[in-house]
């Protein structure tokens, strides 16, 4: 395994009953953006849960920062990884500056000055308690509480679910910020494709706990496009050019792979959201 | 470990006001087994704290936290043993206080005793907790504390009463099967606490 990589999964599996992670593999370079997608229940927050070793595996290795989760040093190194998981936990009759004692006293780099700083700009009340804060509130203090014990990695879990599209835009605007340091990586996961896509370096996609795909984001956006086209047209089409096709009263709609039809048809961009669910849908040529 | 214990202590504050109020109510009327009850009470603490916990669920915050598992139990026992330790104290104060007005106000052998029969059922209740959760340990609790704090406060009573070796016997006894099954439950409540966690 590569010391590079800020996180690295082999071959991970994971059942609970009816549902299985299986055989994931993906890897985020140091430095970079990994966006975790799949719809609810493929396997995301299980994916989180086993990078952090809150969840062992059935197989498989996992390596974060250089580390494998499994060795006894990977408690200290949790020092260096701000987590924000889908709920914040906080205790609820908790306020701000109860949560900040907590936290002080729990990671040895608390950054009190950065903390005040993200309070500030996400103009959170400190003495109110946290069972009075909405969900974007508690979304907020998760992610500055994340933000603020000079974390290297951060691992966030539908962090920005819940925020209003303006300090949504914000806290991507940070995230991005975070990744200016060579050092400091982001795994995250979002149902908010459009995010992801102004995001990330890299994305992975989880459908019904199987990996169909980690790939580099400019790689895949520059594979797909989208080819509004008549059923006579799709037809004259490669076999290997169709990833996914959508039809309606107005004709045909396919995500197409560009380096098959150039030239035959003009190709429009694919939004990654178009991408995710053409492929999930995954409907064929006919 | 501070961090977990503080955290404790911010979620509890409204029941150890309200431990507080038991223990000088407890205190003021005169009988040793009042008291006892007053110790016992503080005992059962860290079972609200682990109820608070399970409710924010806590611990999958405090999983990704730079804590060991064995930090996370053992700040459990550490948060009852204190209280437990802080209400015996309390009891001892307000005993000593009464004393010069009445002949049953709290003698510190029975406050002893009473804080040992906290530590045993912290020792014998907690692994259930951290293996069935707070909901499903409750009826077991239930169960267990009334047996152990009856059979316990019972035997306290007779033997004093009686006097003798078996008094003798039992406030020796009693601290040293309480140590015992601390230090096995610890162990214990951790393997339990990383079995259900991990599930």
């Amino acid at each position: 395994m590569n010391s590079e990589n800020a996180i690295e999964l082999r071959h991970v599996s994971r059942s609970f009953g009816e549902f299985a992670l299986q055989d994931v593999s993906l890897t985020l370079p140091q430095g970079c953006i990994l966006g975790l997608i799949g719809e609810n229940g493929a396997g995301k927050s299980t994916a989180i849960r086993l990078i952090m070793h809150t969840l062992r595996p059935d197989s498989g290795e996992i390596m974060v920062l250089g580390q494998s989760n499994t060795a006894p040093a990977f408690r200290s190194l949790k020092e260096d990884i701000g987590v924000v998981l889908d709920e914040a936990y906080f205790p609820e009759t908790l306020n701000i500056r109860q949560v900040e004692s907590v936290l002080s006293r729990a990671y040895r780099r608390w950054d009190a000055a950065a903390f005040d700083g993200y309070l500030c700009r996400f103009e959170l009340p400190r003495n109110r308690p946290f069972k009075d804060f909405s969900r974007g509130m508690k979304m907020k203090l998760a992610i500055a509480a994340a933000l603020s014990h000079n974390a290297r990695l951060l691992i966030l879990d539908e962090a920005t679910s819940g925020l209003d599209p303006i300090v949504r835009d914000d806290i991507l605007g940070i995230f991005s910020d975070f990744t200016r340091d060579a050092e400091h990586s982001i795994l995250i996961s979002s149902h908010i494709l459009s995010d992801l896509e102004k995001l990330c370096d890299y994305v992975a996609f989880l459908h019904q706990g199987r990996l169909l795909f980690c790939r580099e984001k400019d790689e895949l956006m520059d594979t797909y496009g989208i080819l509004a086209c008549t059923e006579a047209q799709l037809s004259d089409l490669p076999e290997d050019a169709v990833a996914g096709v959508e039809r309606s009263g107005y004709g045909v709609r396919a995500l197409v792979r560009r380096r098959e039809v150039s030239g035959i048809f003009p190709v429009e961009r694919a939004t990654m959201e178009e991408i995710i669910l053409f492929l999930v849908k995954g409907e064929g040529r006919t | 470990m501070r961090g977990l214990l503080l955290k404790d202590f911010y979620v509890l504050l409204r029941q150890m006001r309200a431990l507080l109020l038991v223990v000088i109510i407890f205190a003021v009327i005169p009988g040793s087994s009042l008291n006892a009850f007053a110790v016992i009470y503080a005992a059962m603490l860290p079972y609200t704290a682990l109820a608070y916990d399970e409710r924010s669920h806590w611990d999958q915050l405090a999983g990704t936290m730079p804590y060991a598992p064995w930090e996370l139990v053992l700040s459990k026992y550490v948060l009852g043993w204190s209280f437990t330790a802080g209400a015996a104290a309390l009891c001892l104060l307000a005993g000593a206080l009464e004393r010069p007005f009445t002949d049953s106000a709290a003698d510190p052998a029975s406050v002893g005793l009473a804080f040992c029969i906290g530590l045993l059922l912290m020792a014998v209740t907690l692994p259930l907790m951290f293996l069935f959760g707070v909901e499903r340990g409750r009826m077991l609790f239930i169960l267990l504390s009334v047996v152990i704090a009856c059979s316990c406060v019972g035997a306290v009573s007779g033997t004093l009463v009686e006097g003798g070796g078996a008094a003798a016997a039992l406030t020796l006894l009693l601290p040293a099967g309480a140590a015992v099954l601390t230090a096995v439950s610890v162990p214990v409540s951790v393997r339990l606490y990383i079995r259900r966690l991990c599930a």
